[in-house]
């Protein structure tokens, strides 16, 4: 069942100034997973662990001071351009300010347009592509007009995993992308991730502190503490 | 039953409302001025006049030396003044804004050259600049103009860049990184758009700064003399004996459209950057 893989290799960041080791202070040490297509993958760890770090370094937005992700068996430092173009679409990050994952100044409309124009839907099918990922995530079309603060929390989330979904993700980072909204929506939220896992055979890295989340969404469990991984049974 | 008292304004907060309101009829009355100049002015502003004429029912503010209507040569200044300081703060912004927002974005290296040549920019003395190219190069409005803008851009782009700084690192610049959009998609159509309320400020206070040099600058000789501006009109009141013979009606007009102006611009400035501070709910 499972062939693709997101692979994490020895991932260490530090911060701080200087080339001595001693000035660096480092959040995240010599860690390194593997997560499959259509496997969630639970991260767990208090505030302040480095968990959002991880995942964006994971995502391929931030570098890490040592270390390697490979994806599809591939170091995306090695990537051409094409395949680095790849990479870009089918590793997606969900964050977790739904107000703070959308840009302000634009309607949902426009937010998902752009995406749709990016990944290269001809305009005269863009309409009918935007309707029915609205009805994937269970918002209606009144949506579309409004900006990011005229909508919840959850809607608001709902719309940034919409427009990642536009992409046909392999794997999404979800960086707590429940721990914003009350708890009616996160289970309307989780649920949604499960049957679009069930269907596109989504790899989850589900990044959260809340131990019940995890335990319902994750095929395997990993602790962050002190800045290294460890995996639970 | 006694009714709920309305909520008031308290005083301070009525002042900055009167404040921005003087400031726009303000702007707004020069702007008309310098739109319609040809319709509002009584005379051709080169026609002439017997000269030294005080003001009367004719010129309402007298004529100059060589007999031309100063309410005219007024209402026609405001033209070059305010073509001079937009076309200025134009160019002064546009350089700022790219310096600021490039900086800010990319960081690193390219934040350090780039802010390395806005301290240089900065470390330049701009007036004396100025006055050394004005005398070297032929007098023209559109060259102030364009030397103003060149040198006015530093401040601009230091702000810009810690606020784009700042932006960058938001959750919705970072997915459109991960979803795939360019740097030219992200710095424009995301960055930009959230950084534009601290650029208006910036860019009404530059045509402030712009107006204050120009008239500086022709006040000094330096301006374009086929050109009528405020600036030019008080020199010549200067050097043909307006001052000496305290002919009030051809100095005092043009110095005080100078201030109004240049007060309402500082004024608007002030009051967007307020207006910006109370919607991140700094008080």
């Amino acid at each position: 069942m499972f062939s693709l893989s997101l692979k994490a290799e020895n991932i260490s960041k530090a911060y701080g100034n200087g080339r001595s080791s001693k000035k660096r202070r480092y959040v995240l040490e010599d860690i390194s997973f593997e997560v499959q297509k259509g496997e969630t993958l639970g991260i767990m760890g208090e505030s302040g662990t480095g968990k959002t770090t991880l995942g964006k370094i994971v995502a391929g937005i931030e570098k890490a001071t040592r270390g390697e992700i490979f994806f599809a068996g591939n170091s995306i430092e090695e990537l051409s351009k094409i395949d680095y173009a790849r990479f870009r679409k089918k590793v997606q990050i969900v964050f977790q300010n739904p107000e703070g994952s959308l840009n302000p100044k634009k309607t949902v409309e426009k937010s998902f347009q752009q995406v749709l124009e990016l990944i290269g839907i001809p305009t005269e099918k863009r309409g009918e592509v935007l309707l029915d990922m609205l009805q994937t995530v269970g918002l209606s079309e009144d949506f579309l007009c409004r900006y990011p603060h005229q909508l919840s929390g959850g809607q608001n989330q709902k719309v940034a995993l919409g427009r990642v979904l536009l992409l046909e993700p392999d794997f999404i980072i979800l960086d707590e992308p429940t721990s914003a909204l009350d708890i009616s929506v996160q289970a309307q939220i989780l649920h949604l991730l499960k049957e679009w896992q069930a269907q596109k055979e989504i790899g989850y890295i589900l990044i959260s502190h809340e131990r019940e989340i995890i335990s319902f969404m994750a095929d395997r469990i990993a602790v962050l503490k002190e800045g290294r991984l460890a995996f639970t049974s | 039953m006694k009714k709920p008292a309305l909520p008031r304004q308290n005083g301070s907060a009525q002042k900055k409302s009167l404040s921005s309101l003087l400031a726009v009829v303000l702007f707004l009355v020069f702007f008309i001025l310098a739109l319609c100049a040809n319709i509002i002015a009584p005379h051709d502003p080169w026609e002439r006049f017997d000269p030294y004429l005080p003001p009367s029912v004719e010129h309402w503010l007298g004529t100059n030396d060589l007999g031309h209507d100063i309410l005219s040569e007024l209402i026609y200044g405001s033209r070059v003044s305010l073509l001079v300081g937009l076309g200025a703060a134009v160019l002064a912004t546009a350089i700022g804004l790219c310096v600021g927002l490039f900086a800010g974005y990319y960081k690193g290296v390219t934040d350090e050259i780039l802010m390395g040549i806005t301290d240089v920019f900065l470390m330049i003395p701009r007036i004396p600049l100025i006055i050394l190219l004005a005398a070297f190069l032929k007098p023209s409005f559109w060259i102030i103009a364009l030397v103003i803008g060149f040198l006015w851009w530093t401040s601009t782009a230091r702000v810009v860049r810690s606020k784009s700084l700042q932006v960058s690192e938001m959750n919705f610049v970072l997915s459109s990184k991960c979803l795939g959009f360019s740097d030219k998609h992200i710095i424009f159509t995301d960055i930009f758009p959230n950084i534009i309320q601290i650029v208006i400020p910036k860019f009404m206070l530059t045509v402030a700064a712009a107006m204050i040099t120009e008239a500086s600058l022709s006040f000094l000789g330096l301006g374009d003399p086929s050109m009528k501006s405020w600036g030019m009109m008080i020199n010549f009141a200067f050097t043909k004996g307006g001052l000496i013979n305290a002919l009030w009606w051809w100095f005092i007009p043009p110095g005080l459209c100078i201030m109004f102006f240049v007060y309402s611009v500082v004024l608007l400035g002030y009051s967007l950057e307020e207006k910006e501070q109370a919607v991140l709910g700094i008080s």
